[in-house]
């Protein structure tokens, strides 16, 4: 431990000279030069469009201007749009806060660039700003109150996992996944600094309602974001005694359960359509070994047992899947609690369909769309491997079962179940958040894949666990942070000030023998 | 057996009916504006359907587009003017036309001056009226007009029904065609393509009779079968050929559903019924790059051949035709089709140039059809092969009346088989002539039992398992060896807890 502060070398001489800087800014900044690297630098690396672009760019004024946008849909990114000069006729058909980011990047767009063509890259500049503040945050949470050499070897993996462009792709493309994981980030970072009493708590708490609002907005299937982090974020209400602090966390937990309540009762008709039926084609249909006894269970016609496994997006198939004949015999007779009920009536039916799950479950960038713009002179659908180790590894050496990660979470709680124990009996609120936030990061983890799997089935599986993969990621490196720490190097001291109570938040190393600290 | 052998013979003997009329050829078709937004939109698209029931090669070229020497090549050329306002007409189109040696039909505004010399036509414009029109079997088709051309004189000419306004203060003819000129001078809704239907029938110098025909549409594999094949029964019963238009399916094709679904189109086609596959449902391409469709509408053939059922057209919407992806890998194993109006176009890769067909149909609905004022008892029958399209009932009760709507009708359906079609994939040939069809030269019994469908069917696949039982005793064994483990490592930890406890 002594090690790192009694051994002046020329090298620490220079960084105590000018170039100290925290674990945290060393994280973001990496991030950040990374990413820049990826985004702003040719061959600029971004997503192709899936055909989901439309419905989130047009209502906000944008339209496809390339002759020859539809030959590039999955192959390549495209970084221009047009911005459309007169009234816009389209009417939003997606309701995301997304569109928050979108605006503001159009407007930053016309000041500086163009009022007619919309370059991508803006709103790339604006979620990587937002980013690179929220992985500060994070690894600021993870480190506050660690060792320098330590915090190092944490933030060293911050830009391992969280520089991986697997990630950060997803900035250059209109997916709502880049505002999911910078708010979902924040969430994660915000509750982490409020259990190590870092910055102040109310400023703490409007960053995590905040954050909490954008991610529950800004796609449908996060609805029961807003409702996990309601409900759990309640156990903050006894963190401080002020009468003030309390109520407005019980104001904020109210706030994020009704976000989710109202994001749920939003969902559009066609959103509602497009999962429904994948839910039954891609999720009932496909995994139940007679899909006819399947339907008839849930009173429906045996004979539409031969749409098993079509999507919604099949170029070409037997009914539209808006017709009447659908609309009536087919889509009136189930939805979301009917489907419920039949796995849960057919557990083994549900085990196979969550093991479908968990083969997508580690997979941060999907493969079926390609990541270069098509001047790069690659192959359609060909994927950048720039700064992909991370993402490459955990696709490839993560179990892909669902007992896996039952495993995985049992293990992790576990570790910081004796930590918790402890701070119940100690009647340390602050002291249990930490178990409480990564209970809240499984179970909105879990949402995702919960969400996609009952909702629509194993469609387009990769992109909807995104939300899973992320918190994956940041227990991950949560837990991580804490094993490191025993590697790499040991406790730093604090003076008496910096840790004015008891309690595992603040002696980490007097309960380092109960469990993983970090 | 006998008496199928009979009825057999006797069908071969009838004389079959053409497949079409004499093929239209190809067409260049001209337009100055789609007239969006007026009470002409649509004019050009239903003119190309109407083209296309005459079995004609379209190609369509916007006026201010076509550049010299376009024409060359074709035989015959329509003109729709459907703008007044315009001051010049493209002059290199307005120099071949005066030049063109072909059959020249104008339809609209602008008059080319060679064509009103030839007939000594004089026309007015009428500001906006109710008018009506006569023409065939059609008596008084009312429709309001605005700014309507019509003829005041023509000289040497042949004209075509009659266009009377409301007020009576009018009487022009339709059409009038002189030599290898014709002119149309107002094109709008129902009563301008009906209208057009008979003026192109002479046009075309068609003299095979025009027939009628039944399409049933809206047939899923998730539709009421019983009912389907009720209502092939009914029909059967009642005199009255049809055709079911069905809809493809393009996997799970070995499921008991799809067999139920076999099972019921060939209990469709015992009764009289023709079978024809209807388009698939399109979505709006989002990779232009698919090119599955040829593939599966081949496979589908091929389902329905090897369970007993030929098909011998298909029905799609018009647009189809015009697509260079749709019409060869989805209509290309077809020489017959039934168009139906468009109803949303999702093209995958547009083209001018149409696809044409030996047999075509052109499709109206019931309704448009028994909406039509007619002269005598029966419902008029329209100088060209047409479709007139029914939905499958969904109910007994709607059965009913559709079958008393149609007998009281006095329309006389034509058999579809009767007429000549051929389908063609790899693997198989479906002809059909004189109401006998034959698969690969094999003449097909159409007559059929229903037959129940097995419903145990196995549709995943038993894995092979090996050493099943080995690894089954070999579970068993380590589930005892880790309770075993986990009970003595229980007891250690309470042992080691007291020795804790006594020690401090």
């Amino acid at each position: 431990m002594n090690g790192n502060l009694v051994k002046t070398t020329l090298r620490q001489s220079i960084l105590y000279a000018g170039l100290r800087i925290s674990p945290a800014a060393m994280a973001a900044s990496g991030v950040l030069l990374v990413t820049i690297v990826a985004l702003f630098v040719p061959p600029f690396i971004g997503m192709a469009d899936n055909g989901d672009f439309f419905r989130i760019i047009y209502s906000n004024g944008l339209y496809f201007n390339l002759p020859d946008y539809d030959s590039q849909y999955f192959g390549y990114f495209v970084k221009q749009y047009g911005i459309f000069q007169y009234y816009n006729e389209n009417g939003t058909m997606l309701h995301s806060s997304q569109s928050l980011f979108i605006k503001l990047a159009i407007g930053l767009n016309k000041l500086f660039f163009s009022s007619t063509v919309f370059d991508i890259r803006f709103q790339a500049a604006i979620y990587l700003m937002l980013y690179a503040a929220a992985v500060y945050l994070l690894v600021e949470g993870l480190t506050c109150r660690m060792s320098r050499r330590r915090g190092m070897a944490v933030a060293a993996a911050a830009i391992f996992i969280f520089g991986d462009t697997g990630y950060t792709a997803y900035f250059n493309s209109f997916f709502g996944e880049s505002a999911v994981m910078i708010t979902m980030t924040l969430v994660f970072a915000s509750w982490l600094l409020l259990y190590r009493r870092r910055y102040n708590d109310y400023a703490l708490l409007f960053l995590l309602l905040a954050s909490t609002l954008i991610l529950t907005t800004s796609k449908q299937q996060n609805a029961p974001v807003g409702i996990i982090v309601g409900i759990l974020s309640v156990s903050l209400f006894w963190v401080r005694k002020e009468r003030l602090f309390r109520c407005l966390t019980a104001a904020s937990a109210a706030v994020m359960l009704l976000a989710g309540v109202l994001t749920y009762l939003n969902i559009s008709d066609e959103f509602v359509n497009i999962n429904q039926y994948h839910a039954m084609t891609r999720g009932v249909l496909m995994t139940s070994e007679n899909p006819e006894k399947a339907l008839e269970s849930l009173g429906m016609d045996k004979q539409f047992a031969i749409l098993k496994e079509n999507t919604y997006y099949d170029q070409y198939g037997t009914a539209d899947v808006k017709s009447e004949i659908l609309q009536q015999d087919f889509f009136n007779h189930y939805g979301f609690v009917s489907i419920l009920k039949y796995y849960v009536a057919h557990p083994g039916q549900f085990a196979k369909i969550l093991d479908t799950a968990a083969e997508s479950a580690y997979t941060i960038k999907p493969a079926a769309m390609g990541n270069y713009e098509k001047s790069a002179g690659q192959e359609f659908r060909a994927q950048s491997r720039f700064f992909t180790l991370y993402s490459i590894l955990k696709e490839s050496l993560a179990p892909k079962t669902f007992s896996f990660i039952l495993l995985w979470m049992a293990v992790t709680l576990g570790m910081y179940m004796p930590s918790f124990v402890q701070a119940v009996k100690l009647r340390d609120a602050r002291g249990m958040q930490r178990l409480v936030l990564i209970a809240a990061a499984m179970l909105v983890g879990l949402s995702g894949i919960f969400v996609s799997i009952i909702g629509a089935g194993d469609a387009d599986i990769a992109k909807h666990e995104f939300l899973f993969t992320l918190s994956f990621d940041l227990v991950l490196v949560l837990t991580v942070s804490g094993v490191a720490g025993r590697v790499f190097g040991a406790e730093r001291k604090f003076p008496a000030a910096n840790s004015p109570r008891l309690g595992p938040a603040a002696a980490e190393g007097s309960t380092a023998g109960k469990g993983v600290s970090a | 057996m006998v008496l199928l052998a009979l009825l057999t013979a006797l069908l071969t003997l009838v004389p079959p009916a053409p497949a079409a009329a004499a093929a239209g050829g190809r067409v260049l078709l001209l337009y100055d504006s789609l007239a969006a937004g007026t009470d002409k939109e649509g004019n050009v698209a239903e003119l190309q359907r109407l083209l296309a029931a005459y079995s004609s090669e379209v190609t369509l070229l916007s006026i201010d587009e076509y550049q010299t020497g376009q024409m060359d090549g074709y035989s015959r050329i329509i003109t729709v003017m459907n703008n007044g306002d315009i001051e010049t007409v493209n002059p290199q189109y307005a120099r071949d036309t005066a030049n063109f040696q072909g059959q020249l039909l104008h339809i609209g505004y602008h008059v080319p001056e060679q064509l009103r010399k030839a007939m000594s036509l004089k026309t007015a414009v009428d500001p906006g009226t109710s008018a009506s029109l006569s023409i065939g079997d059609i008596a008084g088709l009312a429709f309001q007009a605005s700014d309507m051309p019509y003829i005041v004189s023509f000289k040497g000419g042949r004209p075509y029904g009659s266009l009377s306004l409301e007020d009576g203060s009018l009487q022009a003819p339709f059409a009038v065609s002189a030599g290898r000129y014709t002119y149309v001078p107002y094109l709008q809704g129902d009563s301008g393509l009906l209208g057009l239907s008979y003026v192109l029938r002479d046009w075309f110098a068609v003299t095979d009779a025009p027939h009628t025909y039944l399409v049933l549409r809206e047939i899923y594999p998730f539709s009421d079968l019983e009912l389907l094949e009720h209502a092939a029964e009914r029909l059967y019963e009642s005199g009255i050929p049809f055709v079911a238009s069905v809809r493809p399916v393009f996997g799970n094709t070995s499921f008991p559903a799809m067999e139920r679904y076999a099972e019921a189109l060939r209990v469709v086609q015992s009764y009289n019924g023709s079978i024809v596959i209807n388009a698939p449902a399109v979505r709006p391409p989002i990779n232009s790059s698919d090119r599955s469709l040829a593939g599966k509408m081949s496979t589908f053939i091929d389902v329905l051949v090897n369970a007993g059922v030929a098909p011998l057209g298909i029905a799609a919407e018009n647009y189809w035709t015009y697509d260079k992806e749709y019409a060869p890998a989805g209509m290309g194993f077809f020489d017959s089709v039934v168009l139906f109006p468009d109803e949303q176009i999702f093209y995958m890769e547009e083209t001018n140039v149409s696809k044409s067909f030996a047999s075509s149909l052109y499709s109206m609905t019931w309704e448009e059809l028994t909406g039509l004022p007619h002269t005598g008892k029966a419902l008029p029958q329209l100088p060209l092969d047409t479709a007139v399209t029914l939905e499958l009932p969904e109910a007994e009760e709607e059965l009913d009346a559709m079958l008393q709507s149609l007998q009281g009708s006095w329309m006389n359906f034509a058999d579809y088989r009767q007429g000549n079609h051929s389908v063609n994939t790899d693997n198989h040939t479906v002809v059909s002539s004189g109401g006998v069809i034959s698969i690969n030269g094999q003449t097909l019994n159409v007559a059929y039992s229903p037959q129940a469908v097995d419903g145990n069917y196995q549709y995943q696949e038993e894995q092979k398992v090996s050493f099943a039982k080995l690894f089954s005793v070999q579970s068993a064994f380590f589930i005892v060896v880790i309770i075993f483990a986990l009970l003595l490592f229980g007891a250690l930890l309470l042992i080691g807890r007291r020795l804790y406890r006594k020690k401090y």
